[in-house]
């Protein structure tokens, strides 16, 4: 198991090791088979294979001077440095590397909520920092803010957001790489800076105008490799005072087109929070005939859908509305969407859902008390994190393609009948884009799907073929422009490879950045598809 | 690294957690200060009383972990045993790492043929920083 970095000999290792205890302390450097198996992707599909990304050590600095410190040995023997928050990133890669050989950064020490600000709404957090840490802060200091977190929420707010992770609550705050305002990174050569206001010395508003002046270069640190982000900034939702839901149905598959537009228009608008697509007709694909229309090869016609339907007595789609705000405002802007769907989409329906005043009880984050059933999972939806996610894997994890697409019916549709059909080559997998497969809307604008085959450590046929489906899964939709947003290193190149305009500039521009400011590869080398000269000879050192 | 006074420590207290459900053990394994356990496993409902604090999931560890584990995982010491899903065990795996923690035994639990089978497990302080 054992691995060393690339071109570094056991002696050089050892002495590297040596300078790194040097600088963080003995106890937290890391490098034998039994402490090294806390840095490898759990969700790998290339579990324990000749291709599985292995690190070789890890080293944990406490503070910034020591991250610097750490930087610094890594230039002097060319070691990659692969940083971490927390490291939870499963389903994306976990804490494993792009480079097997890699020293693992692990920032797990870097711990500090270092201000949260009710008046102001915004937190400034290390990257060790995890969601439930801020929730804690937020809870013991009795402050009026609400986070966004992922679920689960066990990850780190800095991790997450430069992953650009997502949460449940309003559209400005879901998208955490959007939320976040101002940052400080430690660059290749160890040197320190900070973005937007945060260069100006004396400046008070670091977490408030996340721009400065000039180019901001916030957004090469979210799935880049350009530096070690230390310190981020980030904007809060002031605790409202209220939180309503309510589902509104319609009974037609071409009713989904409007449904659409009218939830873009309340998103937009700031009206709701996140909502949760989907369709009554799923309770009954264990229904053999049924499941083989769903699952059609070119899909099933409106007209037949609309004929299951009817004979089921059910609607085809339906979206559950979440409202944050004073009271009266949550009510006024249910019964404006209600009005402005029910008055354009014949035959829709509409039920009223559970409401409450916040902060939110224990019995309502348990979410027993819908009078319909509901897909919402209430703590994330309230900003509260939450472990419960991982009742729901399968096996041992998954791994994740999130396609990104137009935020209509008809790509909906698109999207169910291509990728079904493209997934019909591995018949053993859940069918995940069939005629029911619904959208997310998680980010703030757009729509995305999912497909998460699962992973077996013990079945390495089986992960072959989620392995291979996920490959094919990000070709077939780059051919109909559907990128994915977020991928594990052994599927970043692909993903990258896939943003091709103008003969592939936007990766070619990035390697020249790459190649200007760390040109050894030092922090993160083939992060974001994006390798210095060093490693651009097929990922390994030229 | 685990120390060989610890291997002889865990190891005394990992038969005793393994064998808990078939042995209808009333007295806590020694050395453990918590015992975890999954309803989701009825056999467990059964058992008499543990001497050892007994903390019940339901498979979600979510409210063990804010309420307990994360801020008893913070100071030195504190073994946990357990009887779980595979799936809180990993969480749990996971979070314990966080802490200079690790499972330190651990042992499949025989099921019927289709169930899922619960496993029996030791978290046990290991890094300097927490080690008891």
């Amino acid at each position: 198991m054992a691995v060393l970095p690339p071109d570094l000999t056991a002696a050089r290792f050892a002495s590297f090791l040596d300078e790194l205890r040097g600088a963080v302390g003995a106890d937290y450097v890391w490098s034998s088979d039994e402490d090294m198996v806390a840095y490898r992707d759990s969700f790998s599909p290339i579990w324990d294979t000749k291709e599985e990304r292995l690190a070789s050590a890890a080293v944990a600095p406490a503070e910034v001077e020591q991250v610097q410190a750490v930087i610094r040995i890594a230039g002097k023997y060319k070691v990659p440095l692969f940083p971490i928050s927390t490291g939870k990133n499963f389903g994306y890669g976990g804490p494993s590397p792009n480079v097997t050989g890699s020293v693992v950064l692990d920032l797990k020490r870097l711990n500090r909520v270092l201000e949260v600000d009710d008046k102001r709404h915004f937190a400034l957090v290390e990257p060790g920092v995890s969601y439930f840490d801020l929730y804690r802060h937020i809870q013991d200091k009795g402050l009026k803010v609400m986070v966004d977190c992922p679920d689960p929420g066990w990850g780190s707010p800095v991790g997450n957001s430069l992953e650009r992770g997502i949460g449940y609550t309003m559209p400005h705050f879901r998208d955490h790489f959007g939320a976040h305002c101002g940052m400080e990174v430690v660059l290749p050569d160890g040197e320190v800076m900070r973005t937007g206001m945060g260069a100006m010395p004396g400046s008070q508003t670091w977490q408030e105008y996340p721009y400065g002046f000039g180019p901001d270069p916030a957004g090469l640190f979210a799935q880049g490799n350009f530096g070690v982000v230390t310190k981020m900034g980030f904007r809060l939702m002031p605790l409202p005072e209220y939180y309503r839901t309510g589902m509104i149905t319609v009974p037609r598959r071409r009713d989904f087109v409007k449904l659409v537009q009218h939830v873009n228009y309340l998103n937009d608008s700031g009206l709701i929070g996140e909502v949760e697509y989907g369709s009554p007709l799923r309770a009954k694909m264990a229904d053999p005939a049924f499941l083989a229309l769903v699952t059609k090869t070119g899909g099933p016609s409106d007209a037949e859908m609309d004929a299951a339907a009817s004979q089921f007595g059910l609607h085809n789609w339906q979206v559950e509305l979440q409202f944050f705000g004073p009271k009266a405002t949550t009510l006024e802007n249910w019964n404006f969407a209600k009005g402005l769907i029910l008055g354009d989409i014949p035959g829709a329906q509409a039920l009223e859902g559970e409401h409450f005043a916040l902060p939110v009880t224990e019995d309502q984050l348990d979410n027993l008390g819908q009078p319909y059933p509901t897909s919402i999972k209430r703590r994330r939806s309230l900003g509260v994190p939450s472990l419960g996610e991982w009742k729901i894997v399968r096996d041992d994890g998954h791994i994740g393609f999130f396609p990104v697409l137009a935020r209509t019916g008809e790509a909906v549709f698109e999207v169910q009948r291509v990728l079904g059909d493209a997934m019909k080559e591995f018949p053993t997998l859940p069918p995940f884009f069939n005629a029911l497969t619904t959208p997310l809307m998680w980010h703030t604008h757009t729509f995305q799907m999912v497909f998460a085959p699962s992973v077996k450590h013990d079945d390495p046929a089986h992960n072959a073929i989620s392995h291979a489906a996920m490959i094919k899964c990000v070709a077939v939709a780059a051919e109909h422009g559907w990128g994915d947003y977020r991928a594990a290193p052994v599927y970043q190149d692909a993903v990258a490879g896939s943003y091709s305009f103008n003969n592939h500039v936007l990766r070619r521009f990035h390697e020249q950045l790459k190649d200007a400011i760390d040109p050894d590869g030092i922090i993160a080398p083939g992060r974001g598809g994006i390798w210095p000269r060093r490693f651009r000879a097929g990922g390994a050192p030229a | 690294m685990i120390s060989r006074r610890d291997m002889l420590k865990w190891g005394v207290i990992a038969p005793a957690v393994a064998g808990m459900p078939a042995a209808v053990s009333a007295a806590a394994p020694q050395g453990i200060d918590a015992l975890v356990l999954d309803r989701r496993f009825s056999a467990l409902d059964q058992q008499p009383a543990f001497t050892a604090p007994v903390k019940w999931i339901d498979g979600d560890v979510t409210k063990l972990w804010f309420e307990q584990l994360d801020l008893r995982w913070r100071q030195p010491g504190f073994v946990l045993g357990g009887i779980t899903g595979p799936d809180a065990l990993w969480v749990l795996d996971v979070l314990a790492r966080d802490r200079g923690r690790r499972v330190t035994a651990r042992k499949v639990l025989p099921v019927a043929a289709g169930e899922v089978a619960p496993v029996s497990w030791v978290i046990a302080p290991v890094h300097p920083s927490v080690k008891g």
